[in-house]
């Protein structure tokens, strides 16, 4: 058989995976697929408040893109379970005593008592995505478990579990005093050889090993992270907004740290430059030291986001035109919705990749400038200045 | 209603477990991973580097010891060339003076054959000359037996061998 044959057949078997199990499910349902429409939802959402609790989210109506892509408080494995997740408060309570809350569902959280279920408009209805709200006292911190965050957690086991052993066999010898063995060892040997050498070291330069253990450590998350988040039924953590901050927020603190006398000075008195530019140009500088995480932050979470967004929206497609031109129409939109899905799923892989190395390069860049000594500051200025375009370009 | 809430809501409960969680994921891969593979890897890297260094210690050695070895076998090939040419001319000398002297000593023989031929020849011509004067005097004594005496014979014969031997 050749190639051309094998690659026409995965398609169509792609195609009836997607479909059918999509076309039964929409036509056991009565309401009509809509995204994200807030009015419509609004309605649903009163229709669900009638027999509020009894309700399921799986029992949804709406395919709604927006939703299945942020985090939530149980794990989403419909049309089979969904998984309730334990939820945890800090607490205020009325005689002004702090305390925590620990119940192993939200379920369990209102059935207690204690705690009422808020529906907000807007949600779909059912206990697991209201606002939680004790009945007396008020919450200081949430700190319940999260889907993102169980899906980091996974990834840091995952983590774990390649690495430990890894650098038990460089114990043993193996990668040390002989040539790494096996494809699991060079694979891995690679990557870190990879972010060492090819990312840190050019950026950072004299103190760049010091830095290693972060960056990679990063990478190795962002990567696997963003991988993980292609499988079905798993979640990119790297698509909430709270982790790609923590990992920001990490990346400033070591530029911060790593800052010199010099790099101080270029901010808060850049030399070389007309006074009466000064003025200009400090606030600019100071603002500068803030956007780079920020923009770190947010260009992971967009990245990651808007990809499963886009391929959710395009196997949306196939209800929506269901729903306005009829059956017909709808299973000859799926050919068509399934390829385009396909080009953004091998997109998402690219991206995946891309994604993970920018963060860690331009990490290693802010942290290289801030770390940068007056003598050869011209020379790993430049090299910066050229990385940055280079990085820039390829995000 | 802000259709992106859910994606954009700050959770800081999750910033919180978020930072706990990867603080511990990098002590921990940081002590126990990052820290012996980049050891690892360093320590076979500086391997690596020396084997290279040694091995190119080794090879300019190897050279340096190949150069004496041409060297001293050309050195030794000379020598033989020379001995061998000494030796051939030694030869040819000697070989020339054998000769030479062969020459000579058969230039003597032949020297010597040549008196040793004259002489013969003069005693031989001596005894000829006797044997004829003798015959010579049997025959003029049978022919003037009886007009001459033997005096006066010898005297006659005499006269005419010694214009015969001045000849």
């Amino acid at each position: 058989m050749t190639l051309r044959k094998v690659e026409i057949l995965v398609f169509l078997a792609l195609t009836l995976v997607i479909a059918v199990p999509a076309r039964a499910v929409a036509s056991v349902l009565e309401a009509p697929f809509q995204e994200a429409d807030g009015h419509d939802a609004a309605q649903e959402a009163d229709e669900h408040r009638q027999n509020a609790g009894a309700e399921h989210a799986a029992e949804e109506a709406e395919l709604d893109v927006v939703h299945h892509n942020s985090d939530s408080i149980y794990l989403d494995f419909s049309p089979f379970a969904i998984v309730e997740l334990p939820r945890i408060f800090l607490v205020r309570r009325a005689d002004d005593s702090i305390g925590v809350d620990f119940f192993w569902s939200t379920h369990a959280a209102v059935e207690a008592g204690g705690y009422l279920a808020l529906e907000q408009e807007g949600d779909h209805g059912g206990i697991l995505d209201a606002q939680l709200e004790p009945a007396s006292g008020e919450i200081i911190m949430d700190f319940s478990i999260t889907k993102h965050l169980v899906f980091a957690w996974i990834v840091m086991l995952m983590l774990l579990a390649a690495f430990l052993p890894l650098a038990a066999r460089y114990k043993k010898g193996i990668g040390r005093e002989t040539a790494p063995k096996g494809k699991f060892h060079n694979m891995l040997e690679a990557l870190i050889v990879f972010v060492r050498n090819d990312i840190v070291r050019p950026s950072i330069g004299a103190k760049a090993d010091k830095y290693v253990p972060y960056l990679l450590t990063a990478f190795l998350f962002i990567l696997t992270s963003n991988l993980l988040g292609l499988f079905p039924f798993a979640a990119a953590a790297t698509s909430n907004l709270m982790v790609t901050a923590t990992l920001a927020m990490l990346s400033f603190v070591y530029t911060m740290m790593a800052g010199t006398k010099d790099y101080w000075k270029h901010i808060f008195w850049p030399p070389g430059i007309p006074i009466l530019v000064k003025p200009i140009l400090i606030p600019v500088e100071i603002l500068g030291i803030f956007t780079k995480p920020f923009a770190l932050a947010i260009r992971l979470f967009a990245n990651m986001t808007a990809g499963h967004l886009v391929i959710l929206s395009l196997i949306g497609l196939i209800f929506s035109f269901t729903n306005l031109f009829g059956p017909v129409v709808g299973w000859g939109v799926v050919p068509i919705s399934v390829a385009f899905s396909l080009f953004i799923f091998l997109l998402e892989i690219l991206v995946a990749i891309i994604q993970a190395y920018v963060f860690t390069m331009l990490s290693a860049l802010f942290i290289g400038m801030a770390a940068a000594e007056h003598d050869h500051h011209e020379e790993s200025h430049d090299h910066a200045q050229a990385s940055l375009a280079t990085v820039e370009a390829a995000s | 209603m802000i259709v992106a809430q859910n994606l954009l809501a700050p959770n800081w409960g999750l910033f919180v477990w978020m930072l706990v969680s990867f603080l511990a994921l990098m002590a921990v891969l940081g002590k126990y991973a990052w820290g012996p593979i980049t050891k690892a890897l360093e320590e076979r890297e500086k391997g690596i580097q020396d084997s290279m260094d040694q091995a190119r210690v080794a090879l300019e050695e190897a050279k340096a010891i190949q150069a004496d070895n041409t060297k001293a076998r050309r050195e030794a090939e000379a020598g033989a060339q020379a001995f061998l040419r000494a030796a051939r001319e030694d030869a040819e000398k000697l070989r020339n003076n054998e000769v030479e002297k062969t020459r000579e000593q058969i230039q003597t023989m032949q020297e010597q054959a040549r008196i040793e031929i004259e002489r013969e020849k003069d005693s031989a011509l001596d005894a000829l000359r006797h044997q004829v004067a003798d015959m010579a005097i049997v025959a003029a004594e049978k022919i003037l037996h009886e007009t001459l005496d033997a005096d006066r014979q010898k005297k006659v014969v005499k006269d005419f061998l010694g214009g015969f031997s001045q000849n």
